[in-house]
């Protein structure tokens, strides 16, 4: 399929994700006088559907790196891999298509007169066909909690926060990415959409999709995340396996960053911190 | 994202702490003097007072060029017009171009009187803080309240609106940058496809904006604030012998310009 | 017939029997709503989305008419009443959720001053207060910030400094953290902490249970109307209102709320930190 400039939608067979690397990414923005480093030397790989958070105070670069992943911004230095391939090659550009991005707070950009017409303007944006485009967003509504049927043509604005957070969702999965890059997805959300947005991310990485998630909810992270990448200033402070000992005692004192709770629970109970549960749930199933 | 809006730089010289109304009148009163007159001995003594009233500022000369860059255009314009509608004989012709000693006498003079009017006007807008600015323009308004015109209120709906500009201006991008990796494309096709191109912009930023009016309405009632009331400052206007003595210089200085 | 509070009871806010609905709305967003608080008590309100929190917030600080209440007084002021419903605006003072859209000047000691401006108080007297709150808030460097240049949690700050340079007799915080990040929560939660030892009357409204333990009572909201009124204590205890409240729990709250769904509950109030789990669960079965 690479090569065609207008793409047809993927198959549900198609190999569920994309593998992403970075090697040595930099870039800055350019302030008039002062450059500003926002990313500095940042490499680390996620395998084809595997989960990573992202960590790091504000201003660590987080967001930017999620943009130059998605091209947005180009790398001033390094390269983004894309199942191993890099700008210029073939099938870059294809396989760019299928890697969504998700903002802080999403919301922002609903415009549309009916949900469904939001959430098919990034699908339609790719050329599909109109039945594509339906099958596209009916598929998408319905994984955000969203049906179809109850919600297609309410107006967006008329929806509630929640509603609508799910609403910006679908109209970023309706376009099938198989890498999806989440900005603090869960911030401003009340308690009821955070745990519904935790379930839709969930059923998306079981899906085989590769996921990046950018958030300070720590132990959400934990839930949903197998991999870890923590930023600090621009630079990668601890990349891979989940281990907080490798970051040092003033990353996680200074931009308060712990432990996962269920980690630093299981330390406390005497048992091995490297096998504690990943949810609430499987931790009481593991003390019952 | 450090936006500078109405170029206001920040500090404590003697011009800083005129009074706003003062500088109001005295900068309006020049730049209608400006014009009254066409001769460059004049244009000079004009020239001349701007000059010490920025020197006298400590603004940096690059703020300036950076006020003044974006009228260059304006510059230009003009030359092109003496260049194409030159008055007096031409010493020079090339189809429709003229160019003629007359003309480009009149083409330097205009251009140098825009240099110094935005040189007069640099000085108040560098040197006021545009809070300090809307207050004044609001007392020197007030007899405008006779014909019902709300001036105090529209004073505060200006300092509001330059208060959001920069939030405006990163959620703009924001924006743009959420639809861009939907596929937006904001810089490919003509005029017409650019335009509707901006609806998935325009729209969201209104229903923002329409949120955060009623927001900020109730924030502002809840600080007991309501349209007719009378307002008094954490910094008042305070008008002193210094403002006197510029509008006396001022009157001197038109008067010179005038009939030098 | 004056309400029972005007003639001096020391229940700074008392309302009983408040019913609103929106203008063309089919509910009631609130119905039958009775609360007090005393001088001095912090009193949280939870509930989820649509409980009708805001609507209740906006009600106590005489910005909204209720339709109809057996009585409504707050700081001395009738809610039903036009005029005293401008009076409460004055001593009830409300912080929204917003940071962004409460901050209404181009600098900081500006914006805290507007409420002070708004009251004619001479400059002056403006000055000192403005400094005041400044210092009390720790905001003393960010004088002449823009802002825009602010983080979440030092525009909260600042919103609170602005709500509270008018003295006010009654504070109400609207879901106050909800748009923050982990940072700008602590500040905001300190902040209001420390506010508790000023004698002021609280009215904290939240979704997440980990705010709710510094208050003296705690109402609960479903759909408009009170489903609890009573000790934080007592609200802890009962899983299953919790868990249909939907409010937000802390990592220790969801592992014994799951432990008690299966069948292992542990003793005392629900346990919100880890101490507090690691306590109950070295309690014997």
């Amino acid at each position: 399929m690479s090569g065609s400039a207008s793409s047809v939608a993927p198959h549900e067979d198609a190999r569920p994700g994309i593998a992403l690397a970075c090697r040595g990414l930099g870039f800055s923005y350019s302030e008039a006088r002062a450059p500003i480093p926002a990313l500095r030397e940042v490499s680390f790989e996620l395998c084809a559907g595997g989960s990573l958070a992202l960590l790091g105070a504000s201003g660590s670069g987080k967001s930017t790196l999620l943009q130059v992943v998605r091209g947005l911004d180009e790398a001033e230095t390094g390269a983004v891999l894309l199942d191993g391939r890099a700008a210029g090659d073939v099938g870059y550009p294809e396989l760019r298509r299928e890697v969504g991005l998700v903002f802080q707070v999403p919301e922002l950009q609903l415009f549309a007169a009916t949900a469904r017409e939001d959430v098919a303007f990034g699908p339609r944006r790719l050329g599909w066909s109109g039945d594509e485009v339906e099958a596209a967003v009916d598929e998408a509504m319905d994984l955000a909690g969203l049906p179809p049927a109850d919600f297609g043509d309410r107006h967006p604005y008329a929806l509630s926060g929640g509603e609508q957070r799910r609403l910006a969702l679908a109209g970023v999965l309706a376009m099938r990415p198989r890498l999806l890059l989440l900005d603090e997805p869960f911030v401003s959300l009340d308690p009821r959409t955070r745990r519904e947005l935790a379930r839709i991310l969930r059923r998306l990485k079981d899906s085989g999709v590769t996921l990046v998630l950018a958030t300070h909810d720590v132990d959400l992270a934990w839930s949903l995340c197998d991999e870890l990448l923590v930023l600090d200033r621009g630079r990668v402070a601890v990349a891979g396996a989940w281990d907080f000992g490798a970051a040092g005692g003033h990353l996680l004192a200074a931009d308060r960053l712990r432990e996962p709770f269920l980690v630093t629970l299981w330390r406390r109970l005497g048992r091995d911190p490297r096998e504690a549960p990943r949810t609430a749930a499987a931790a009481a199933e593991a003390l019952s | 994202m450090k936006v500078t809006v109405a170029q206001y730089y920040p500090g404590s010289s003697p011009i800083h702490r005129l009074d706003p109304r003062a500088k109001f009148i005295a900068v309006s009163a020049l730049a209608v003097a400006l014009f009254l007159r066409d001769s460059y001995a004049g244009l000079l003594v004009f020239a001349a007072a701007g000059g010490v009233a920025y020197a006298l500022s400590g603004v940096p000369a690059s703020w300036f060029w950076r006020a003044f860059r974006p009228l260059l255009w304006l510059v230009g314009l003009t030359f092109l017009a003496q260049v194409l509608f030159a008055p007096g004989d031409p010493f020079f012709s090339f189809w429709i171009f003229h160019l003629s000693w007359a003309g480009l006498d009149l083409a330097a003079f205009l251009s140098l009187r825009l240099v110094v009017l935005v040189l007069i006007g640099s000085v108040l807008t560098l040197t006021t803080a545009p809070l300090a600015l809307t207050d004044g323009l609001a007392w020197l308004g007030r007899p405008l309240r006779r014909l019902r015109v709300p001036t105090d209120e529209l004073a505060l709906m200006v300092t509001i609106a330059l208060r959001f500009i920069p939030t405006l201006l990163v959620e703009l991008d924001q924006i743009m940058r959420a639809q861009r990796a939907r596929g937006a494309d904001f810089r490919s096709g003509g005029l017409g496809q650019r335009a509707r191109a901006l609806v998935p912009v325009l729209v969201p930023l209104f229903v923002l904006s329409f949120r955060r009016a009623d927001e900020l309405a109730l924030a502002m009632e809840a600080r007991c604030y309501r349209p007719g009331i009378v307002r008094t400052r954490l910094h008042p206007l305070h008008a002193g012998t210094a403002d006197a003595v510029l509008l006396a210089l001022t009157a001197a200085i038109i008067a010179a310009g005038l009939l030098v | 017939m004056t309400p029972p509070s005007l003639h001096g009871s020391p229940a700074i806010v008392d309302v009983a029997g408040l019913h609103y609905r929106y203008p063309g709305g089919r509910t009631d967003a609130l119905a039958d709503l009775s609360l007090d608080v005393q001088q001095g008590q912090t009193v949280a309100v939870v509930g989820a989305n649509g409980s009708g929190k805001s609507t209740l917030a906006r009600l106590l600080g005489g910005l909204e008419r209720a339709a109809q209440a057996r009585h409504a007084v707050a700081a001395g002021h009738d809610l039903m009443s036009e005029a005293g419903r401008l009076e409460a605006r004055r001593d009830v003072g409300v912080l929204f959720q917003d940071p962004e859209n409460q901050l209404v000047a181009e600098c900081v000691e500006d914006d805290v001053a507007f409420g002070l401006e708004n009251l004619g108080w001479a400059p002056p007297e403006i000055r000192a207060r403005v400094d005041e709150m400044l210092e009390r808030f720790g905001l003393g460097d960010l004088r002449h910030r823009e802002p825009h240049l602010l983080s979440g949690g030092q525009k909260q700050r600042t919103a609170l400094a602005g709500v509270l340079a008018v003295p006010r007799r009654v504070l109400v915080l609207d879901e106050p953290t909800a748009m923050l990040d982990p940072a700008g929560r602590s500040e905001v939660l300190e902040a209001v902490a420390a506010l508790r030892d000023d004698g002021l009357a609280i009215v904290f409204i939240t979704q997440e249970m980990d705010e709710v333990p510094g208050a003296d009572r705690v109402l609960a909201l479903e759909r408009g109307a009170v489903v609890y009124s009573g000790g934080v204590a007592g609200l802890f205890g009962d899983e299953r209102l919790v868990r249909r409240l939907g409010l937000g729990l802390p990592a220790a709250g969801e592992v014994a709320l799951e432990l008690a769904g299966r069948g292992r509950r542990l003793d005392g109030p629900l346990p919100l930190t880890l101490d507090e789990l690691v306590a109950a669960l070295a309690e014997p079965a």
